[in-house]
């Protein structure tokens, strides 16, 4: 799977394409250990090229949020299309702490990376 | 006619499953928010039966059959091994699995929610997950009543 990777000015953003399914999620579980472990947890995840998720994705994101919280960071998720948000919802993973989702329209990032 | 595909327990193959889950309910008109939840649940059933039935087990096998029976559509995810406890599992609470930082445990409570009954059947020395489904009748659609 191509994961895109640009260090922006307090976070990081990924860009997966592609499908995130039991097969491919493990790229990105590598892309955000890599990240945690180096004290970088200001991480945005672009889904605007990601066409499907299934569980195995989303546990990517389960898996790593304590730390990145104990670590007093933020995962920010952005672009999802309506069928990816159902598959958060259906769980209510978009009710999490630390886990945010914006909606289509933000656009704006960077605003939920303000340094503390 | 019911068709299906036989895939070998290898994560690769879970597009392959995908896709033709997606064509058969394309066929059938089911409508996309409900067709790519059905996809999604096939998708956790095999995924599952490769990782944790089979170990990845390339030279296995597992059977998919898609099929619609009045308001319901069915899948069928057929293998020669034991059965996970998919009817009877009890799912876990998701944030204990936030603080065990464990990336498993989401894909049965996902096929939980989305289908409307699933049940686990012993058929003549083969194990099936059957995944049923209810779909609106066909006709106007909620939003397309809604704007009129």
């Amino acid at each position: 799977m191509e994961i895109r990777q640009i260090q922006q000015e307090h976070y990081v953003t990924l860009s997966p394409v592609g499908d995130l399914d039991a097969h491919s999620s493990v790229h990105l579980d590598e892309k955000i250990q890599k990240l945690v472990e180096a004290g970088k947890v200001m991480i945005h995840v672009d889904f605007s090229e990601v066409t499907y998720i299934s569980s195995a994705g989303l546990g990517v994101f389960i898996s790593y949020l304590d730390e990145i919280a104990s670590q007093g960071g933020q995962l920010v998720l952005s672009q999802l299309s309506d069928n990816i948000y159902d598959v958060f919802s259906i769980l209510g993973l978009n009710k999490l702490d630390h886990l945010i989702i914006l909606s289509p329209e933000e656009k704006e990032v960077a605003t939920y990376f303000v340094q503390k | 006619m019911k068709s299906y595909l036989r895939v070998r327990c290898s994560k690769e193959y879970l597009a392959t499953i995908r896709d033709f889950v997606r064509d058969r309910l394309d066929e059938m008109k089911i409508e996309d928010v409900a067709s790519h939840q059905i996809v999604l649940a096939v998708d956790e059933c095999c995924a599952n039966c490769m990782i944790h039935q089979h170990q990845c087990d390339g030279y296995s096998t597992l059977e998919i059959t898609v099929y619609r029976q009045g308001d319901k559509v069915y899948t069928e995810v057929r293998d020669n091994m034991p059965a996970f406890p998919l009817d009877s599992y009890q799912p876990r609470e998701i944030d204990q699995i936030v603080k065990d930082r464990a990336k498993g445990g989401l894909g049965i409570n996902l096929i939980r929610k989305i289908m409307d009954e699933v049940k686990v059947e012993e058929q003549k020395g083969y194990y099936a997950y059957v995944l049923i489904k209810k779909i609106e009748p066909e006709g106007p659609s909620q939003t397309a009543l809604a704007a009129g």
